[in-house]
């Protein structure tokens, strides 16, 4: 039998030979422009041989040249770990980096060439620009700070906004939102009329001024008699909410809510439905409970439709202010310390506390992870344990993990929301944790059912109500075309 | 002057049928414009990007493209091109030029739609040189043949034609050179379900005793007795778009039986969530990067209501049964 080693020499070289002959192959596509083939065959002599900085640092550049820029930069940063000497490889990074719009990062590169190659033009040049860029960015940064902190209330004038005589809509009774006020809004809303400008930013001033006196938790207590009605996602459809304050009747001190996140974007009437939630928030502040979702944010906002409606509808500014208000809304709700509500779910790691929670700095956009992102993104799981979402943010939580924070927390179930489910509602981890919906069919697609809670002081046991979808105005959601009938594939 | 014939019944619903063409290419216009694939063609047909669609629409006509695409190309290499291709109901959709392209053009691309949209694709290719110059270069003469509802060249042909009179139809492909001696791959992408069981099945019957060795690739609904596929079928209704066909798409089975009936050898299919799965992952990691999707149950229950049927007779035997995901 041959000699393993050797004939291991024999084929290395062997590889060798044919990887730069796929090399050569993939240089020629290269000048003449055609990339895709380059790539390919770069891709080929890296099968063969795989610890060459040069053909990474070649395919690196037909990437940044197909505009595939973080494959370029991946590419870039192999043959730097392969030999930290090759110029060109940083030369590679630095483009990548710069069409990633990662300027800092790009001129650490340059500044590496430059040191290497002090006689080299191009490179001076290219690092010049690129701090140019850096710099520019930093003194934008410096002036945006100063202008973040400051409200868009600061720079509204309501008191002398004027309403048109022809305005023939709802309106403040002495500035304050009424009873009175919220019946003939909710009826002008239903005709798909607009809420005058000055009546819609005194609301979302207002709405501001009680939520930020809100702690991260709020708790309250439902007396033996009293009841609650718990409700999930409403997504912008309006029409689905009149339903069910036509079943379940109009809020009141003796009808409590709490409605559990994502009012808006995906359905036509977001607007609409925030406006009506806010007021009654405003009417009844201490029985109409309102908590943060996943979608009160400005990336979602932006993407599915909200963002889009209110600059439709109303103004850029008043987004501004919407997304101001979504930061103070709270994150969870504690009821008789024994049922806690959030959007999402649990938390990624052992050990939150119900002071931890209190004690969350709610007033930003959710972070990329930590208890405030969990709270608004998790998912419960069937198995044990913790899992990746499937969302890609947050995670997915066992009934082991909803087991030990009830019984560290003294709870005896949680409600959350997030997941549309086809009857409305599920119940999870052996009773502990319930998931409450309340879109029904949902993106005018899902033909799912809407679900509500009722949760009585007495026993705390959760009571489903289900429903169907109403009707509504052929509207389609002001991020989408195709009618909001969405029609799937044609 | 000649009086003008009211609209039929039938003509609102082949209207709505051909307003689909629109659909589907404004949604393809859209996901490729955000990166999903690339097709640098379907801008001279759509020119504005228009409107913003939603991520699991644009990952659904994701995966719908990347699946035809790849038995559409397994066929093609399977038979070292030395096929046709005939779509139908292709509308305004631009593989023939993503074929030149990538040098994968079977002896002949045939593309049948209504007489309208065809008009309408025919001018497009006139007005625009990058249309227009793959089928001049692949044509043996300077002119190429064009009337008002057909354009033919060596290469490309493309037909005015009723999928559901098919002696009609029948005779203008062969007065095109169809040749039923080649391999031959039909496809359709939501068609067959606009008309009737009856109708398509007779389609599916002529193109099984026309040609020996070919293959049918069909996507279109599947799964719909159930909630999300009556929720649809309302929604379609509202637009006068009725799915005629929508029997045949209660299952992969019944899918499958319409091909196994009218005298093909075999057939298979995989709904698009399944599709979904098995095509290139890292391609798939790419796309999902490109859009954020909030709720990942909207992109399952469209995926589970699409399916790709595909059903092949082989005397040739070529080994179409490979011709597979």
């Amino acid at each position: 039998m041959a000699d393993a080693t050797e004939g291991g020499t024999v084929k290395m070289a062997a590889n060798e030979r044919t990887a730069e002959e796929l090399k050569e192959k993939a240089n020629k596509y290269f000048k003449e422009k055609d990339y895709d083939n380059a790539i390919k065959y770069y891709s080929e002599a890296l099968e063969l041989n795989p610890d060459n900085a040069i053909y990474y640092s070649n395919r690196s550049l037909a990437y940044l040249r197909t505009e595939c820029y973080g494959y370029a930069l991946a590419d870039a940063t192999r043959a730097l770990e392969i030999d930290k000497n090759y110029v060109k490889g940083y030369y590679r990074r630095a483009t990548s980096n710069m069409a990633l719009g990662k300027f800092k990062a790009a001129l650490k590169d340059y500044e590496t060439v430059v040191r290497v190659r002090p006689n080299d033009k191009d490179a001076k040049m290219k690092y010049q620009e690129c701090n140019k860029i850096v710099k520019q960015k930093a003194f934008e940064r410096a002036i945006a700070s100063d202008e973040l902190k400051k409200s868009v209330v600061d720079s509204l004038d309501i008191e002398n906004m004027m309403i048109e005589d022809d305005y023939t809509g709802p309106k403040l009774e002495d500035g304050k939102v009424t009873l009175k006020f919220m019946k003939e809004l909710m009826a002008w809303f239903k005709d798909q009329k607009k809420l005058h400008r000055k009546c819609a930013y005194q609301i979302l001033v207002q709405v501001k001024e009680v939520l930020s006196k809100l702690p991260s938790l709020v708790e309250i207590t439902l007396k033996e008699a009293e009841k609650i009605t718990i409700c999930g996602d409403t997504h912008g459809q309006y029409y689905d909410l009149l339903n069910i304050f036509e079943l379940n009747g109009l809020p009141s001190p003796t009808n409590p809510y709490l409605f559990n996140g994502d009012f808006v974007d995906r359905g036509s009437f977001s607007v609409e439905v925030i406006f009506t939630l806010f007021g009654f928030k405003l009417l009844y502040p201490d029985s109409f409970h309102l908590l943060r979702g996943n979608h009160e944010t400005d990336n979602m906002n932006q993407m599915y439709g909200f963002e889009g409606e209110v600059k439709a509808k109303y103004t850029a500014q008043m987004f501004q202010l919407f997304s101001e208000v979504f930061q103070w809304l709270p994150l969870a709700q504690c009821i008789n310390s024994k049922v806690l509500v959030m959007h999402g779910g649990l938390f990624s790691e052992d050990g939150v506390t119900l002071d931890d929670i209190r004690k969350i700095d709610r007033n930003r956009q959710p972070p990329d992870s930590g208890p405030m992102c969990d709270l608004l993104w998790s998912d419960p799981q069937p198995q044990n344990g913790r899992s990746i979402s499937k969302r890609g943010v947050s995670c997915q939580f066992g009934p082991d993990v909803t087991e030990r924070f009830l019984s560290e927390n003294k709870l005896q179930y949680i409600v959350r929301s997030h997941e549309v489910k086809s009857e409305g509602y599920e119940v999870t981890h052996s009773g502990k944790c319930i998931t409450v919906f309340s879109a029904p069919n949902y993106c005018d697609q899902m033909g799912n059912k809407g679900a509500y809670i009722h949760l009585r002081g007495s026993d705390l046991k959760p009571e489903f109500h289900q429903f169907s979808a109403v009707p509504h105005p052929n509207v389609k959601p002001m991020a989408y075309a195709n009618t909001l009938l969405q029609l799937g594939m044609m | 002057m000649a009086t003008r014939q009211a609209f039929t019944d039938s003509d609102t619903a082949d209207e709505a049928v051909r307003a689909t063409c629109d659909d589907a290419s404004m949604c393809k216009r859209f996901a490729t414009s955000k990166g999903y694939w690339k097709d640098p063609y379907i801008q001279y047909f759509v020119r504005q990007v228009g409107e913003r669609k939603a991520p699991e629409i644009n990952r659904g006509y994701y995966a719908r493209v990347q699946g035809m695409n790849h038995l559409l190309d397994a066929f093609l290499r399977k038979t070292a091109c030395d096929c046709q291709v005939i779509n139908f109901g292709a509308g305004l959709d631009t593989t023939f030029w993503r074929l030149k392209d990538e040098n994968l053009l079977p002896k002949k691309y045939f593309e049948v739609d209504f007489p309208m949209v065809v008009a309408r694709k025919i001018h497009n290719i006139k007005t625009k040189p990058p249309l227009s110059k793959p089928i001049i270069e692949t044509h043996s003469s300077d002119s190429l043949l064009i009337d008002g509802h057909s354009l033919d060249s060596d290469r490309y042909c493309i037909i005015g034609a009723d999928l559901r009179e098919l002696p009609s139809l029948d005779e203008k492909l062969k007065k095109f050179q169809l040749n039923p001696e080649l391999p031959t791959l039909l496809l359709s992408e939501c068609v067959l379900v606009y008309m009737t069981p009856e109708q398509s099945s007779r389609l599916v019957h002529w193109a099984a005793e026309t040609f020996h060795t070919a293959m049918f690739v069909n996507y279109e609904q599947v799964n719909m007795t159930d909630r999300f596929g009556q929720v649809m079928i309302e929604n379609l209704q509202r637009r006068q778009c009725n799915l005629a066909g929508v029997e045949v798409c209660c299952s992969l089975e019944s899918q499958k039986e319409r091909f196994l009936k009218t005298g093909w050898e075999s057939a298979n299919a995989l709904d698009m969530a399944a599709v979904y799965s098995v095509l290139p992952q890292d391609d798939m990691a790419r796309i999902e990067r490109l859009e954020f999707l909030d709720e990942k149950e909207l992109l399952q229950q469209l995926l589970q209501h699409y399916s790709i049927c595909w059903a092949f007779k082989d005397k040739l035997k070529l080994g179409l049964s490979q011709v597979a995901f």
